[in-house]
Formats: structure tokens, sequence, C-alpha cells
């Protein structure tokens, strides 16, 4: 692994439980930082009542 | 009959009704263009000859008998090899599902053999409708009819490119992030996304439970209403299908677009980097459409980065739950490109997930208001014309931002259709209409279909 070991990344394949390969490891961490950054966005703070929009419905198999 | 394009489901669906057109002829004109296009485009996985010629003797028997089943019946079709039809193998163009022979037909499938229509094959895709063009499978990509050298997007790659060369009228796509939209636009035909619930999903493979739709490409508007008549339904068997009535989809296809609003999204177009010719198309589409009688109002949807972050987080996630066992297994399965890409999904937390879905929610409210003031709005689709194929993003992370998959996160109906030509390939318009109103959407691309007159023009390699 051509990384430090503690890094967030090899953290995160740790965690995944995925295997990649070390000629592809710097091109995935890069995948991955990029990920990261677009992702940023979703730190902002967002109200109590914003919730998620794929929630359950359970009238979904109630017959009509 | 000639080895000419397939005619339109329309066309098709009269000709048989005066008894001018015989689907056993039909079908082998079909077969026939399948066959000797394949080595060309690659777009299929397999052609089912036996299965589709069996198909149409009974359609003609049935026609003949005065059984006619509706303005479908005895026209060819084809399936993006993720749809289940029952004896014959779903792969989803992978080495993990070779041997994979579905046992019930997927309701779309179900839907459209009810209608009397007439399988002839399976149709190239992206490996698990993700990932991208790849050359490490067992089954090539699909190759674009106006230059076979160009991508033919994806992931319905096959789906667009037997579209475009006439092979069939309508083709089968499904649709997470653009997957309808982007071979459509690429292959210069109609590609519909319906609103998320109007089409089942059940029996066709998922990439992310949701946002995934399911629905048809086409030559012409007028085709994806005939399709969309058959396909559009409540599917109780399907957790994301919505029970809302359909109505007729050409009731009011030619009523024109004199006093509609439609909102251009100049500002999001040039967000998303498109090319000079590409705004140059749009901004034609947007002045005929005006010329028609529709108003059009610039309008401003919320900024590309923040669909995209939901696009992303959700897509990702919810595929690699899908096939974080198998990714762990034996990755070496997949192609490359799909393997690289899917992984990224195991990296994201459950809370980035959470913050997607609940920022979804607000940007699709913040689109449901436009729709207060407009009917439909035009976006761009792609930045421009089909890429080289050899030179198409097969990194684990694109580059480029998609437009398309806006919405998918909204789920708000949104059809490609082509607006022009750069460097001998089609450009693409995006029509997009409120929830579950398909019918403006389709009126609205038909109106500007017929006045622009794009349809006249086909692939060289499809006068073969």
């Amino acid at each position: 692994m051509p990384d430090d070991p503690n890094s967030d990344f090899a953290a995160a394949v740790r965690r995944a439980g995925v295997a990649i390969p070390e000629d592809r490891w710097e091109v995935m961490r890069d995948a991955y930082e990029s990920m990261q950054a677009l992702l940023k966005i979703l730190d902002d703070p967002l109200a109590y009542e914003d919730e998620p929009a794929a929630l359950p419905r359970y009238d979904a198999g109630i017959k009509r | 009959m000639s080895a000419a394009p397939l005619p339109t489901l329309a066309e098709a669906g009269r000709k048989i009704a005066s008894g001018d057109l015989s689907p056993v002829a039909l079908t082998e004109a079909a077969l026939t263009r399948a066959a000797t296009l394949q080595p060309k485009l690659d777009a299929f996985i397999e052609i089912t000859a036996d299965r589709a010629r069996a198909a149409a003797q009974r359609a003609e028997r049935e026609i003949a008998g005065g059984r006619r089943r509706g303005p479908l019946h005895g026209i060819p079709y084809g399936l993006k090899d993720i749809y289940d039809a029952a004896g014959l193998r779903t792969t989803a163009h992978s080495r993990l599902l070779l041997d994979n022979i579905a046992t019930t037909d997927a309701e779309t499938t179900a839907r459209l053999e009810a209608a009397g229509m007439i399988l002839i094959g399976k149709l190239a895709t992206h490996e698990f409708a993700t990932g991208g063009p790849a050359f490490d499978l067992p089954f090539p990509p699909a190759r674009n009819p106006w230059n076979t050298a160009h991508f033919t997007g994806g992931s319905s790659s096959g789906s667009g490119a037997a579209v475009a060369a006439g092979i069939v009228s309508l083709a089968m796509g499904s649709d997470t992030g653009g997957s309808i939209r982007l071979p459509a636009a690429y292959c210069g035909t109609v590609g519909l996304k319906p609103t998320y619930g109007r089409v089942s999903r059940r029996g066709v493979a998922p990439l992310c439970y949701s946002l995934d739709t399911t629905g048809p490409l086409t030559w012409t508007v007028e085709d994806t209403a005939l399709a969309m008549q058959v396909l559009a339904g409540h599917d109780p068997l399907d957790p994301g299908s919505a029970d809302v009535p359909v109505p007729d989809y050409r009731a009011t296809l030619r009523d024109g677009v004199k006093g509609l609003r439609i909102g251009y999204c100049s500002a999001f177009n040039r967000d998303g980097e498109i090319g000079s010719e590409q705004t140059a198309a749009l901004d034609a589409t947007a002045q005929t459409l005006a010329k028609l009688g529709a108003e059009i109002i610039e309008v401003a949807l919320p900024p590309n980065a923040q669909f995209q972050a939901c696009a992303r987080a959700i897509s990702h996630s919810e595929s690699f739950a899908i096939h974080a066992k198998d990714l762990r297994t034996h990755p070496e399965l997949y192609a490359r490109v799909t393997r690289e890409r899917l992984m990224l999904g195991g990296f994201l937390t459950a809370t980035q997930y959470v913050q997607a879905q609940r920022l979804r929610r607000i940007l699709t409210r913040k689109v449901d208001a436009l729709f207060e003031t407009v009917d439909v709005l035009l976006t761009a689709v792609i930045p421009g014309p089909a890429p080289v194929l050899e030179e198409t993003d097969d990194g684990p992370w694109r580059r480029q931002q998609p437009l398309a998959s806006v919405f998918n996160v909204t789920g708000h109906p949104a059809m490609a259709q082509p607006c022009g030509f750069a460097t001998g390939l089609p450009l693409s318009a995006q029509f997009v209409g409120r929830a579950f109103d398909e019918a403006t959407v389709l009126r609205v691309g038909h109106a500007y279909e017929q006045e622009a007159g794009w349809i006249a023009k086909r692939p060289a390699l499809a006068a073969l």
C-alpha cells in the first residue's frame, strides 16, 4: 500500500473492504479526493425540518 | 422489403393496420439490418432471430384474424440487456451474469409483449448501466452510427445505436444519471426519462434504487408517445412506482406551443461549460419555439454543483450497496472502469448519503417552484457532440459534470431530442416538464421536431 496507512483514503479503503492494486492506488486516491471536494457542499447546515427525499411510503401497497 | 431504416412506429402501425405491411416482412427487415450492421456497430449482445420470427408469425395470424391488439402490434423492438425477458439471458453486459437466464419478463417487457411487439434482441449497455465504454468485457462497446469512431453515449449505448441506425424504431433504456438521454443526444434520437415512478423498474437490473428510471428511445417524439401509452402505469410490485393516472399522450401531441411558457436555462447551460455550437443550437431552438408562439422566459436553476453532489453521493452509495459483495470477493470480473467507479461508493459515509437526500428534497422544491411560472424547461443535456470512443473519459472520477442528472435528482420528466449538428454529429436539446406531465414535454418536443425537421436526416450508415 503506497500510502500513509493512517490517511483518510487508506482508512476509507479499509472500511469499504475492497482491494486496490498498487498501480491504481494514486488514481483512486485522486478520484476519492475529487469526490470529497465536490461533496463539501453536503456539509452546509440544513434546517431540522429538511427531511430526506427518499422516505418510505406506507400507502404504496394499499389497494384503493 | 429493402434494407432501408425501419419505418417509425406510427408509420409501421398505420401500414400494418391497412394491410400494406406484414409483421413477418418487417421483422425480417429488422433482423437483416441488425445482422448486417452488427459488425460495424456492435449494438447487440444477442439477436433473438428464432424467437422474433415465431412472434412475427403469431402477430401476423392474429392481425389477419381481426385480433389486432393496438398500434404497436407486429412491430420489432429491442431491450437494453438489463431488462429481463423470460427465457433469455440478462447479462448487463457483464462477465458476472453470463449465465443469468431470466425466468420472467420485466413489467415493461410484459407490457410491450402484451401490445404485440416483437423482441429482436438484447442491446449493449455499459456494464450494469454504469462505468463507461470498456474493451475488457466479453462484449465490445456499441459504436455511433453517425461515425463509428465516436462514442454512442451511455449507458443505453446499444439502444441509441440501434434506433439511430434504423434497426428498430423503439429500444428500451434506463436512466439513473442520463443514461437514456445521453445516448439519445449523441446518436441523434429522441430519449425520454419519464418521471420517477411513472414506468415500472421491476425486472430491470438496478443501479441506484432512488434514481433509476426506465424509458424509451425512438426516432420521433410521436413514437415516444406511442411507447409511453403502453409503458406508463402503476406497478404495485415496484416499490418506487406511482399510482398516478396515465393520460392519452397523443391527445395533446399536436396542440402546438402557442401560449406555452418555456423556461430557458441559459445560465445553467453556461455553468455546464457547453460549447459554442451547442449554445448556438439551443438559442436557435428557443427562437424556433418563440416563432411558433411560445413565450420564452429566462429562468435560473440552482447551481449544478449542488445537483452533482446529490446525484453522485446517492448513486455511488446505492450502487456500492448493490455490488459490494462482488467487488470484495471477485473484483476481477468487472471491467476496470466499472470496478473503479463502483468502488468509490464504498468511500462515502452514511452522513453524506443522508445529507444528499435532504438536499435533494430542497432542490426538487426549487425546481417545482419554477414550474409555477413556466410549463417546460429548455436546457442542454450534453456540452457538445460525441467524443471519439477511445478518448472517452474512463477514469474512476468523471471529470465532466453531467447536465442530465439534475432531473434524476428531482425526478422530473426530461426528454433529449436533436436540435442540430456539429462536425457531422448530432446536438441535442432537453425539454423538462412538471412531475408526471410527460404529455406537455411531448407536445413541445413534437412541435419543435416538426418545425426544425432534423428527423429527415439519418446517418449515412443507415442508408446501407
